[in-house]
């Protein structure tokens, strides 16, 4: 059977035009996506059964047993923290949050390791930031800074920006200027109009020099800034200013560089800058299919988008306290619940040690780095392919995955709700 | 469920006309009754005024804009926050409270409905979502079609009856309930970084102006036969000088419909300035007035209070003109082929003439219009203020002194640049519950769902007040009125009580109301070629993933018409 | 009236404890307070060893002593606005946050966010800081607006970030952008700092050490002499931040 318009669960792009091909309740053939969909539609080798670690092995449980473990875990613990959330379905996150809250425990979703900064910066100055589609039929000018759009959202300028017709922009290759800044020549930098080569780290000090160029104070501006001419960069402000729409994309490569969410906010600004001249727009290259969803499911019930701590009741919230790379890091912790995420796989060594040495459940189909480091694991539907949901793309627009295949597996919502049930059966609520 | 028998409340029930009248009422699985079966729960409501639940027809509280107004704002979430205790959840927020926030303290305030004033159909999953995390009240969607290209052009080529179509695919789809016009053309412009400047500008590129989007609308939404009408924010928001855009618009409204208005208006009091520029700004509230007593126009408050707060609007360009001079934080978020949004932080100051004479246009406004059916209370919250100042309002409209007394804290200049001073009129409890529930339940079209009064077979939602008529005089205890209408004694709500002495007591488990007309199959946009190709070629989402699916609606009720097509 | 707290060995040191409560005004009314430990409500005693000497009728005769393992100890003098903490070691973050008098002594080193949103007051850290001195919270535009925070040693990243009225002082060296959104007040650093005064609107930072990285938008004045510490000095004046229209002056020593 194929079905049509199916939404891709991998990156922030949330590409909705896949061709997927199901027969014995397997994906066979999917057409459209990128080879990151492909892979993950297609590579699928399952935990069959809950598994509790006993002395050095594993011992195969029941969902019973794994969900009564769950809660006795967490209700012992003083400071749970429970990480992850970007790899899941917005239903799930909610449960989360509502978890943490009656356990007490921190709340926190992979921006602290992706765009945390992004939102600090948000947090300071705003975000003038619009939907991809008006990007695709409105800009004449996109940039990509720090961000290696072929490599990590492989569809990203075929869809929504370079290559793709636009109602305004019908001859879009030629219509529209392309900029990377980068501090080195990535694939994407391959296709640029304009190439900036940034000296690794100055990005701020660039969009320094931009704003007062932008701004008509290109006199106090050195010859150079971080690697770049002066002349180049009033050659880019000057294509800035003449667009009619710009839109800027930027990624972990300014996120995550010296000075980080400085950056972003100065980025912002420039764009703020920009906007007295013509029309601009920035966004964040959302990496996580549903790491956006995550932001938005905990904001709404608890007023922030991330790093959020219940342990006194009321929300706080102050990432670099909160933050779980901070928790980790310093060892605070007492026991992890890691959802829709693979944190021995991509947080610092140090974090991933703590949680080897902590109780960690983790509710993941694969066996992953993760696995290595937890106490329980309990297997789950994959969303997207065989449980659905809602999750929010890298712009904010709510698409609901679909479920593909039946399965004999939960989805991360039951397997939450059940845990929730029972601790507020334990909390007597 | 054992029924629930309401002894001695003094009701006050404009719809059906009772006023004042110390009474019983009967309630049953949800509803209000005759008899409430055997051995009912009885509440004692003596002493007590006993209104149908509140209803907000213009408030913000769910979506896109909301939800990234809490998440850029960490210093006003720390400004409110609550732990969760025994069935509330946590809550943070004060001027954009979390869903739980919003439902809990509008819960404690006896209102039971509230209406999101803009929902982009691209992103209603989002709004969905949110209702179904703001249990304690019934929820509907105006849905934004201010930039909608397929509308542009429906209206460019005359086509009225495609217009209906149009529209009758969007809600059905993205299940709203009305159609929401936010600075029509305007939107659109700002995809371009401009602005339409009145209501014979020319939209660029679409040929079409606001005055032809907004007749053609107002045309299709009766063809349609929608509960509500036309639901309009005018252009040129907060400019001074725009009454003349006001008034111009409202000169193009035909009365369409007997049952109720024909255009909406709202948020009235940030379209009613005089003068050219901020220096010379005044109030124009009695021109705005006499225009709309008579016509077939309701309007609301969008009554500006003194603090800060978050101002959050589909309108795009006014929000970064708004942002040029406040210079604190700026968001925009424009969506593909349909419209915009904005959201900045403001202060409103005591200290500034501007505010003074924006708090004193909203109050005039109410007690300039006659007929209180024809202005609602409203803040635009957050917009003019968090709906937590509604009892204020309440009192400024129910007692002179208050107001005079207000007045000795502001800019002098206000009584030159206003009439509010001059303004005798003292509101009554009456006047109130038209202008808080029956109002809005006429206006919106939802008597019929059993919404805004207590006859028998009306929607079980009451709110009950420790408040006396017969020994409060509102005139001169302000304080009382206040406190009464900031926490009911009991708050019902589908014949359950939802909160007590402000506190709330159970999980909530509320209905999302929206509207489907049903169109010949000719007029059936899903099978129209144009109208798919707009999927197909512009818009970032497929069509088949659009609509938003009955998973997010777990207890929907539709409101069906048939099109007069 | 001098309290001293003691902590006490606990069975999970690296969880952190949450005591906004200990503030000399509090003990006018006994110890008899609550700390959290994790997401549990503890008794201070529970915590601390407590010892209460002498008689005191108004906070500023109170003077509280910490002592031991107080580095995971946040929110320590939350508030005060009168008498004295002493704090024999480390201490945990957010330490004097919205401060409006008295004094806190902090014998080694203090976690991140010192002197938060502080407004008056003094704070004094033998030792160095992290990052966020003086800052403000997430999201608002104003951090420190009054009092004085002096650093014997070094600070973190964006020390004064968001700093409005008051001073600070530090004498050892900062680590990136410090003096970041200035917008009023005074930052004096006496060794060095990377790429200081970002956005910086208004107010005034001294470097008596040497900038890295002195950042592209900062309009050069000429060299002043100043008088800084009893020490006459001659320094570069610089103007900006220029990419934000900002008038905020930094001056740097002239040959560090």
């Amino acid at each position: 059977m194929k079905v049509v318009d199916v939404v891709c669960p991998f990156c922030g792009c949330l590409c909705d035009d896949l061709v997927v091909e199901v027969c014995d309740e397997k994906v066979v053939k999917v057409e459209n996506g990128c080879t990151l969909a492909s892979e993950k539609f297609l590579g699928d080798h399952r935990l069959q059964s809950p598994i509790l670690r006993e002395g050095f092995g594993w011992r195969e449980i029941g969902y019973e047993e794994a969900i009564s473990v769950a809660a006795d875990i967490l209700l012992a613990a003083d400071l749970p923290l429970l990480y992850g959330w970007s790899g899941t379905h917005g239903e799930a996150q909610s449960v989360g949050v509502h978890l943490a809250e009656v356990l007490g425990g921190v709340i926190d979703n992979t921006s602290t390791v992706c765009h945390g900064p992004s939102i600090l910066a948000i947090q300071e100055v705003g975000h003038p930031g619009c939907t991809l589609g008006q990007v695709k039929n409105r800009a004449d000018v996109v940039v990509y800074w720090g961000a290696n759009a072929i490599e990590a959202h492989p569809r990203h300028m075929s869809r929504y920006t370079t290559f793709t017709q636009g109602f305004f922009v019908k001859d879009a290759h030629l219509a529209r200027t392309v900029i990377v800044v980068d501090t080195r020549r990535t694939e994407t930098a391959e296709i640029a109009d304009e190439f900036v080569q940034v000296e690794a780290g100055y990005d701020y000090e660039i969009l320094s020099a931009l704003r007062a160029i932008v701004r008509g104070r290109e006199d106090v501006i050195s010859g150079a800034v971080g690697g770049v001419a002066k002349t180049q960069l009033i050659r880019v402000a000057e294509i800035c200013k003449r667009a009619k729409f710009g839109a800027i994309f930027f990624g972990l490569g300014l996120t995550m560089s010296a000075g980080k969410h400085k950056n972003i906010r100065n980025a912002i600004e420039l764009v703020e800058e920009l906007n007295r001249h013509t029309k601009w727009t920035i966004s964040p290259m959302r990496g996580h299919w549903n790491v956006y969803g995550s932001n938005e499911v905990f904001t709404w019930i608890s007023g922030y988008p991330f790093a959020v701590d219940f342990s006194r009741g009321i929300a706080f919230y102050n990432p670099g306290e909160t933050t779980s790379v901070d928790i980790l890091r310093r060892g605070e912790c007492d026991a992890c619940l890691v959802v829709g995420s693979d944190p021995g796989a991509h947080l610092p060594r140090a974090c991933a040690a703590h949680l080897a040495k902590i109780p960690t459940i983790q509710l993941d189909p694969h066996v992953n780095a993760t696995t290595h480091l937890a106490t329980l694991q309990i297997p789950v539907a994959v969303s997207g392919i065989d449980a659905e949901g809602t999750a929010y793309r890298m712009d904010g627009v709510p698409i609901r995955v679909q479920k593909l295949v039946e399965t004999k597996f939960p989805d991360d919502t039951e397997v939450l709700s059940a845990i929730y049930r029972r601790v507020r059966e334990v909390k007597g609520q | 469920m054992s029924g629930i028998l309401v002894r001695n409340a003094f009701v006050i029930d404009p719809i059906k006309r009772i006023s004042g009248e110390v009474m019983d009422i009967a309630i049953r699985d949800g509803w209000v009754v005759e008899d409430a079966g055997p051995d009912p729960v009885v509440i004692d409501a003596s002493g007590c005024l006993t209104l149908p639940g509140g209803i907000d027809s213009h408030t913000h509280v769910c979506g896109t804009k909301v939800n990234f107004g809490r998440y850029m704002s960490p210093e006003d979430m720390r400004a409110g926050r609550t732990a969760r205790r025994g069935v509330m959840h946590v809550t943070s927020g004060y001027s954009v409270p979390t869903t739980f926030g919003n439902s809990y303290r509008y819960s404690a305030m006896g209102y039971t409905t509230l209406l999101e004033g803009a929902m982009a159909p691209l992103e209603a999953r989002h709004t969905h979502e949110e209702f179904t995390a703001t249990p304690h009240q019934d929820m509907l969607a105006n849905t934004l079609f201010d930039g909608n290209w397929s509308v542009m052009e429906a209206v460019r080529d005359r086509d009225i009856k495609r217009v209906a179509a149009i529209v009758a695919w969007t809600l059905s789809a993205v299940k709203g309930f009305a159609i929401k016009l936010t600075n029509p053309g305007g939107t659109e412009a700002w995809g371009w970084g401009q602005d339409v400047r009145g209501i014979h500008d020319q939209v660029p590129h679409f040929g079409v102006t606001p005055a032809e989007i907004i007749s053609a609308m107002i045309e299709a939404n009766e063809i349609l036969r929608l509960p509500h009408s036309v639901h309009l924010h005018c252009n040129n928001l907060g400019v001074p000088g725009n009454y003349r855009t006001t008034l111009a618009t409202i000169d193009l409204v035909p009365d369409l419909n007997p049952l109720r208005q024909s255009l909406y208006l709202t948020h009235a009091q940030f379209h009613a300035y005089g003068g050219s520029t901020w220096r010379d700004i005044d109030s124009r509230a009695e021109a705005i007035c006499q225009a709309v007593n008579g016509k077939p126009i309701v309007m609301d408050m969008g009554q500006v209070m003194f603090g800060r707060t978050t101002t959050m609007t589909a309108d795009g360009p006014m929000e970064w003109k708004l942002y040029m001079l406040h210079h604190n934080k700026w968001s925009n978020h424009d969506v593909e082929l349909e419209t915009g949004s904005g959201i900045i932080p403001v202060y409103y100051s005591r200290k500034s003439l501007v505010n003074c004479v924006m708090w004193a246009i909203g109050l005039e406004l109410a007690l300039l219009t006659n007929d209180p059916w024809q202005c609602l209370l409203s803040t635009d919250n957050p917009n003019g203020a968090p709906f937590v100042k509604y009892p204020e309002i309440i009192a400024l409209l129910m007692s002179r002194r208050y107001r005079e007394q207000e007045g000795t804290l502001l800019d002098p200049r206000t009584s030159h640049r206003t009439a509010i001073f001059s303004i005798d009129r003292e509101l009554s409890w009456e006047e109130i519950a038209v202008m808080t529930r029956a109002g809005q339940a006429k206006a919106l079209g939802i008597t019929g769902l059993g919404k805004g009064h207590l006859g028998v077979g009306a929607a079980a939602d009451l709110a009950i007040y420790p408040l006396d008529p017969d020994g409060i005089d509102p005139a001169v205890q302000v304080q009382e009125v206040i406190a009464g209408f900031s926490r009911t004694k009991y708050t019902i709500k589908r014949g359950r009580v939802v909160a007590r002495d402000g506190e709330v007591i159970v999980e909530g488990a509320n209905a999302t109301i929206w509207s489907r007309s049903d169109v010949p199959s000719q007029y059936d946009m899903g099978q129209d070629p144009a109208f798919t190709e707009k999927f197909s070629q512009y818009y970032t989402v497929r069509m088949k993933n659009y609509p938003v699916q009955e998973a997010y609606l777990p207890r929907g009720v539709c409101i069906r018409t048939e099109a007069a097509l | 009236m001098r309290v001293t707290l003691v902590a006490r060995p606990r069975a999970k040191p690296s969880l952190p404890v949450e005591a906004e409560s200990i503030i000399p005004q509090n003990f006018l009314r006994g110890t008899d307070l609550t700390v959290y430990e994790g997401n549990k409500e503890r008794r201070l005693e529970e915590l601390f060893f407590i010892t209460v000497e002498g008689p005191a009728v108004s906070p500023d005769q109170v003077e509280v002593v910490l002592m031991g393992a107080t580095g995971r100890v946040k929110r320590v003098g939350e508030y005060m606005n009168a008498g004295r903490i002493v704090i024999e070691g480390d201490i945990g973050m957010h330490c004097g946050n919205f401060m409006s008098g008295g004094e806190i002594v902090i014998k080694s080193n203090a976690d991140a966010w010192l002197g938060r949103e502080m407004r008056g007051g003094r704070i004094t850290c033998m030792g160095s800081t992290s990052h966020n001195c003086g800052a403000g919270y997430r999201g608002e535009k104003r951090g420190m607006r009054g009092g004085t925070i002096e650093i014997f040693g070094g600070a973190g990243d964006f020390a004064g970030e968001y700093l409005a009225g008051g001073e600070v002082r530090i004498h050892g060296s900062c680590g990136d952008m410090a003096g970041i959104e200035m917008r009023g007040g005074l930052l004096v650093i006496g060794g060095t700092v990377t790429r200081p005064c970002g956005n910086m609107t208004a107010g005034t930072a001294v470097v008596l050490g040497h900038v890295n990285r002195m950042l592209p938008t900062f309009q050069y004045q000429g060299v002043n002499d100043e008088v800084w510490d009893g020490k006459r000095l001659k320094m570069d004046v610089w103007e900006g931040d220029v990419a934000n229209r900002g008038k905020g002056r930094l001056l740097v020593a002239v040959g560090k």
